[in-house]
């Protein structure tokens, strides 16, 4: 894919193994999309929040310009379970009986220590976020945590789905044997039936909120697997590791019908290092370069070179921005 | 006076009808319900037996419904208080 056409899509995710610059690619396509006028809003959702330090000014879980038609966002897990536990905390609001109160509060208490579920409130915070349709942005791109974190969230909406249509068809088949029941001449008043009054309005509301939720997740997931509508960018470094981690999520993101648009080889030699030590470094990178493009040879490949210097602030970011363009333009440009 | 007897007397006899078709089937479908509804209980807290919920964060509404449910459950099981130290509903 050109660069041209990844920066038309509304939803660039870009992923790949811990450190090899994923946020610095997602802040360069930021930069470039935002030259273009695009209004761009770049979403951190690693819990070790890189944005900040790389923009070289506080980000945080509200949104903060960081250039001209650029925003940057880092979701805070910790504050997304918070928050997502008050909402539930309030949709059961009026439901329970007062009796439960303390017992309710008590579950959603261990459920914020539950493990996973700072990352299932992020994801929903990520789901809200894809689906929503605000014209404030032209696009979003989430800087995505370590590929084995994303791949969970990838497959998260689609388990979901399955438990919670299991339960709510249960819950709908108990209430059908229930109404049977009444007219073949039960007791309504059976403590276990489900279609005393209250319990028929309180199943229906409560039925409701989770098929909001599970509709949220449905549409994120249909956005997700939309070409027209999402890019996903895998980064990699031309080193063994990172080189195999991107061909397990290549093959999961295939799986799951994720549209990936390129590749972004990062930290390439270049031709300016020299030296024995590198040189001999250069011929191994030669090899690994080969095996990414035996690997991934029909995905769009861009390369950044390996810099003397880190990135830190807007100055080097659009420098990196400016190589990614260049490099868009010729595969072979190596910085 | 017959003739305003009459129509109660068939509604009882119809009654009687019903109840004597109806009830055989009244405990199969009862118990058909609970089952049920057991199912739904191990289904949501398989967790606790080993088998991960990775949607349970996001079904959280439903825990009301289950106290509750959970609270019918260990009275038909013949406890009279919650048998789990973390989940006490009464």
């Amino acid at each position: 894919m050109e660069l041209g056409a990844l920066l038309d899509r509304r939803l660039i995710f870009v992923g790949g193994k811990g450190g090899v610059g994923k946020t610095t690619t997602a802040a360069a396509l930021g930069l470039l999309a935002a030259e273009r006028d695009r209004r761009a809003l770049l979403v951190s959702t690693d819990p070790a929040h890189s944005l900040g330090d790389l923009f070289d000014t506080p980000v945080g879980s509200r949104e903060r310009k960081l250039a001209d038609n650029l925003h940057g966002l880092e979701i805070d897990p910790e504050a997304a379970a918070d928050d997502y536990l008050d909402g539930v905390k309030r949709n059961l609001r009026g439901l329970v009986r007062p009796a439960l109160y303390e017992a309710v509060d008590r579950q959603m208490d261990q459920a914020r220590l539950a493990p996973g579920a700072m990352e299932a409130a992020l994801l929903e915070r990520v789901a809200a976020l894809m689906v929503e349709d605000t014209d404030r942005y032209d696009q979003v791109i989430f800087d995505t945590a370590p590929t084995g974190h994303t791949l969970r969230l990838l497959e998260l909406p689609e388990v979901m789905s399955a438990w919670t249509e299991g339960m709510l068809g249960h819950q709908q088949q108990a209430q059908h044997l229930g109404k049977l029941l009444n007219r073949l001449g039960g007791r309504g008043d059976d403590p276990a039936s489900m279609d005393s009054p209250r319990h028929d309005d309180q199943g229906g509301r409560i039925r409701e909120i989770l098929l909001a939720r599970r509709r949220l997740f449905y549409q994120a997931r249909l956005r997700l697997q939309d070409a027209a509508h999402t890019a996903f960018v895998l980064v990699l470094t031309p080193e063994r590791l990172p080189i195999l981690e991107s061909a397990k999520a290549l093959k999961i993101l295939q799986r799951f019908r994720v549209p990936v648009a390129a590749l972004v080889v990062n930290r390439v030699l270049p031709v300016e290092a020299d030296g024995a030590f590198l040189a001999d470094r250069r011929e191994q990178e030669a090899a690994h370069l080969a095996e990414i493009q035996r690997r991934f040879g029909g995905l769009t490949q861009w390369r950044l070179p390996l810099l003397s210097r880190d990135v830190q602030g807007l100055a080097a970011l659009r420098a990196v921005a400016a190589r990614l363009a260049a490099g868009a333009d010729d595969p072979n440009y190596t910085g | 006076m017959a003739e305003s007897e009459q129509p109660s007397r068939w509604k009882r006899l119809g009654a009687l009808l019903e109840e004597f078709y109806h009830a055989p089937y009244r405990g199969a479908v009862a118990r058909m319900r609970r089952d049920e509804e057991d199912l739904f209980m191990l289904f949501v807290y398989a967790e606790m037996m080993g088998v991960p919920n990775p949607a349970g964060f996001y079904t959280l509404e439903l825990q009301p419904l289950l106290l509750e449910r959970f609270h019918d459950w260990h009275r038909r099981m013949g406890m009279d208080h919650s048998p789990l130290e973390h989940f006490r509903c009464c």
